[in-house]
């Protein structure tokens, strides 16, 4: 029998790091907060909002994603764009991440 | 607007205030006009697709959480007191501070209280009270401390450097063996003046105002005294030889002879009373009580040091080495030297 805490809490630690590299590859095109969550969720990224819209911070703080505000529409939103940085970065996270797919299958084809 | 969202705006400014609250000032604008379209925008995604803007408004501030929760992600603030970067270096310094702080505390005021004429249990008494509330504060200062170090990234000592191999725990070096010299060399110093001035140099005095010494006097009148000395210097030579010459059975028996036979001395002296001198316990005010009690404990401290050698001397032999294990280990020893056998039926 699967304890669902306990399954919460690994998928949890699993899925932390996918939601920055699917930030970085969906902000190649700029885009901002609730639409980006929106988005993710749809893609498979389920990710709540109140970890979303700080992750988002903080990696414009650490450089990968830059920010400008649109004040065209109605209502002014953020909207964030992956930086050069951003883009190499996830660049190689998508290799990590392929190698670690394909380490998975090796792993359930030998058993 | 219509009136429906006026209600629901309130609910709305009540949480961005809530979040708000919790953040720097510098950060609050840019924070406030983001979050405010990221609700209006889940709010509105909502009403079309149906709900009732007051309930639309409910659910996403729901789904947002706590507003604690959401300021502590954007401030990047940690929700622990210590986080586990500090941890280790949290509880080995509390528990080092505690052990070796408390009791010298509690053991001082004790001691001062029974200088000053204080019964045993007003001593003890005050030895445990002091204990207690130096434990409390220096529990209290160190976890602030490290709460502290822990929420300015600017003062935290260098991101540790990276734990190798080099950093296990070396056999005593050079340094390690000087300091025990210069220790033991203090300590027969110490005794040595101590028991030379104790005839001269005393807190009581008689009728004529000459010194009453806290020593027995019959332990200068046979020489006990300087037998004493006498033996701590031999100890003394015995601690340079165990830290500059090999481990060899002569020095090991000598050692643990030598420590058998002062202890054994110093409780036959305390066993019969001969170690205080009783006009000085008079004149000190002190009850009988007290100096059977410091007997008692010269009796304990001397049995403890007999089987701390001859446990420490029986692991040499066994490693034909000076190393003196920490007690834990030794008490492995011993339990593994033990044959312990369940008993059977």
């Amino acid at each position: 029998m699967q304890d669902d805490e306990l399954y919460a809490l690994h998928q949890q630690e699993l899925r932390r790091g996918t939601v920055v590299l699917a930030c970085l590859l969906i902000l190649s095109r700029a885009n901002y907060g609730y639409a980006l969550l929106d988005k993710l969720d749809r893609s498979g990224f389920g990710v709540d909002a109140n970890t979303l819209y700080p992750l988002l911070r903080r990696l414009e703080k650490q450089g990968l994603l830059i920010s400008d505000w649109n004040t065209e529409e109605s209502r002014p939103r953020k909207f964030y764009r992956t930086s050069d940085a951003g883009l190499a970065l996830a660049n190689s996270l998508s290799d990590d991440w392929d190698n670690l797919h394909a380490a998975f299958r090796r792993l359930k084809g030998e058993s | 607007m219509t009136t429906a969202t006026t209600t629901t705006a309130t609910l709305t400014d009540r949480y961005v205030d809530a979040t708000l609250r919790r953040l720097p000032a510098r950060q609050r604008p840019d924070i406030e006009k983001e979050l405010r379209a990221s609700i209006a925008d889940a709010v509105q995604d909502r009403v079309e697709a149906g709900t009732d803007p007051a309930a639309a408004e409910h659910a996403v501030l729901a789904d947002l959480g706590d507003p604690a929760r959401l300021a502590a992600g954007y401030a990047d603030r940690p929700m622990h007191l210590i986080g586990p970067g500090l941890y280790l270096d949290y509880v080995r310094l509390l528990a080092a501070l505690l052990v070796i702080v408390v009791p010298a505390v509690a053991g001082v005021v004790g001691f001062a209280r029974v200088l000053q004429g204080g019964t045993a249990g007003s001593a003890i008494g005050e030895a445990l009270g002091t204990g207690v509330n130096t434990g409390v504060h220096i529990a209290f200062w160190t976890t602030l401390l490290f709460a502290i170090l822990e929420r300015t990234t600017s003062l935290r000592p260098m991101p540790a450097r990276p734990w190798t191999p080099d950093a296990l725990p070396q056999p005593p070096s050079r340094r390690a063996r000087q300091g025990t010299v210069v220790a033991a060399f203090v300590g027969v110093a110490l005794l040595t003046t101590f028991v030379l001035l104790s005839p001269f140099v005393s807190t009581e005095t008689d009728a004529n105002g000459d010194p009453i010494s806290i020593l027995s006097p019959w332990l200068a009148r046979n020489g006990v005294g300087y037998v004493f000395v006498g033996l701590a210097v031999a100890g003394f030579g015995l601690t340079v030889a165990k830290n500059y010459l090999r481990w060899n059975p002569a020095i090991a028996v000598t050692s643990v002879l030598l420590a058998i036979g002062v202890s054994s001395l110093l409780i036959w002296l305390a066993a019969n009373d001969r170690l205080l001198n009783p006009a000085f316990v008079s004149a000190a005010g002190w009850t009988a009580e007290v100096a059977q009690w410091i007997n008692i404990g010269m009796i304990v401290a001397a049995v403890l040091a007999i089987v701390q050698n001859v446990v420490e001397a029986a692991v040499g032999f066994r490693a034909r080495s000076w190393e003196t294990p920490e007690w834990n280990s030794m008490i492995h020893t011993i339990a593994d030297g033990l044959t312990i056998r369940s008993p059977r039926r």
